[in-house]
């Protein structure tokens, strides 16, 4: 039990800490996301603003959360939809043969590919955890 | 009941997301309300091959030398300093026709162009000549020559920073 529980707070802490990360550098340059956005050729212009907009917000806040524990479950489940949407326009990027920066990390950003692609699974699959394991009452001690 | 309940947190945490974005950048909201972006927007609908692109994919381009580099200004800023091997193409001077129908470079290979910065036009205005003269590949450097010079980025030109 006490395993479980270390192992969700680490996961927590890492899928969390690299959504607030996520979140700044793309809060820090609304426009160079909004051209992120537009270059997955998705999403009509103005729709790429408001987006650009506010997710980085909703990334924010689901990674401040998900580490101090409130709501938990709640940004766990929404950290993994995200990155199913995530994982999704990848993979239709890479079918329609457009090569794009993700976008994800700001200046750090790299090639939506398949490692991107390889990545946002791996985070899935902790986000993932803790949804799914978080729900067991654990014992305070 | 419960997953009603996460749901409901879902929701609220997307709410507060958008309302905190929406009204710490209703400036940029209306400036793009004003018209100020239209510019851009008309690029990315007529013109869906040209791409934007940051000064990290342009530093990646330039330093696996996949591009070909454009400056579109005028050729004294030109001269006075440029992107290390980038050729001048000066958007709006009356040989800009002229030194394009010169060109023979292959339509399929992936060309950069940039101005001074984000306020200049004039890499979208060539990049969409380009894209009109049938290159597949166009992308625009937004952040333009003051941003690269700004990170220190290989240059040449008269100037020497």
């Amino acid at each position: 039990m006490l395993r479980n529980r270390i192992l969700i707070r680490v996961f927590s802490l890492i899928v969390g800490g690299l959504f607030i990360w996520a979140g700044i550098l793309k809060i820090i340059d609304p426009l160079d996301f909004a051209r992120n956005v537009s270059n997955y050729r998705v999403l009509p212009p103005k729709l790429s603003l408001v987006v650009a907009i506010t997710l980085p917000w909703i990334e924010l806040l689901c990674g401040i959360f998900i580490i101090i524990g409130i709501w938990r479950r709640a940004s766990a489940l929404l950290i993994s939809l995200l990155l199913i949407g995530f994982i999704a326009l990848i993979g239709i990027t890479i079918i329609r043969g457009i090569s794009v920066d993700c976008g994800c990390f700001g200046t750090f950003s790299r090639k939506a590919d398949f490692i991107l692609m390889a990545q946002d699974l791996g985070m899935l699959l902790l986000s993932g955890t803790v949804f799914f394991k978080a729900k067991q009452k654990l014992p305070i001690r | 009941m419960k997953l009603k309940k996460i749901l409901c947190q879902v929701g609220l945490i997307v709410f507060m997301g958008a309302a905190i974005g929406l009204i710490l950048r209703f400036p940029l909201l209306s400036e793009y309300g004003a018209g100020e972006f239209l510019r851009e927007d008309a690029v990315s609908e007529e013109y869906p091959g040209i791409l934007y692109i940051t000064l990290a994919e342009a530093e990646d381009l330039f330093s696996t030398r996949s591009a070909f580099f454009i400056d579109s200004r005028q050729a004294d800023l030109y001269h006075a300093g440029h992107i290390f091997g980038a050729v001048n193409v000066p958007y709006g001077a009356d040989d800009t026709d002229l030194l394009l129908a010169d060109w023979e470079r292959p339509l399929d290979e992936t060309l950069v162009v940039y101005c001074d910065g984000e306020e200049c036009r004039s890499s979208v205005l060539l990049a969409q000549m380009l894209y009109d003269a049938g290159f597949l590949d166009v992308r625009i450097f937004f952040g333009g020559w003051v941003e690269w010079l700004g990170a220190g980025l290989p240059v040449e030109g008269d100037y020497a920073p």
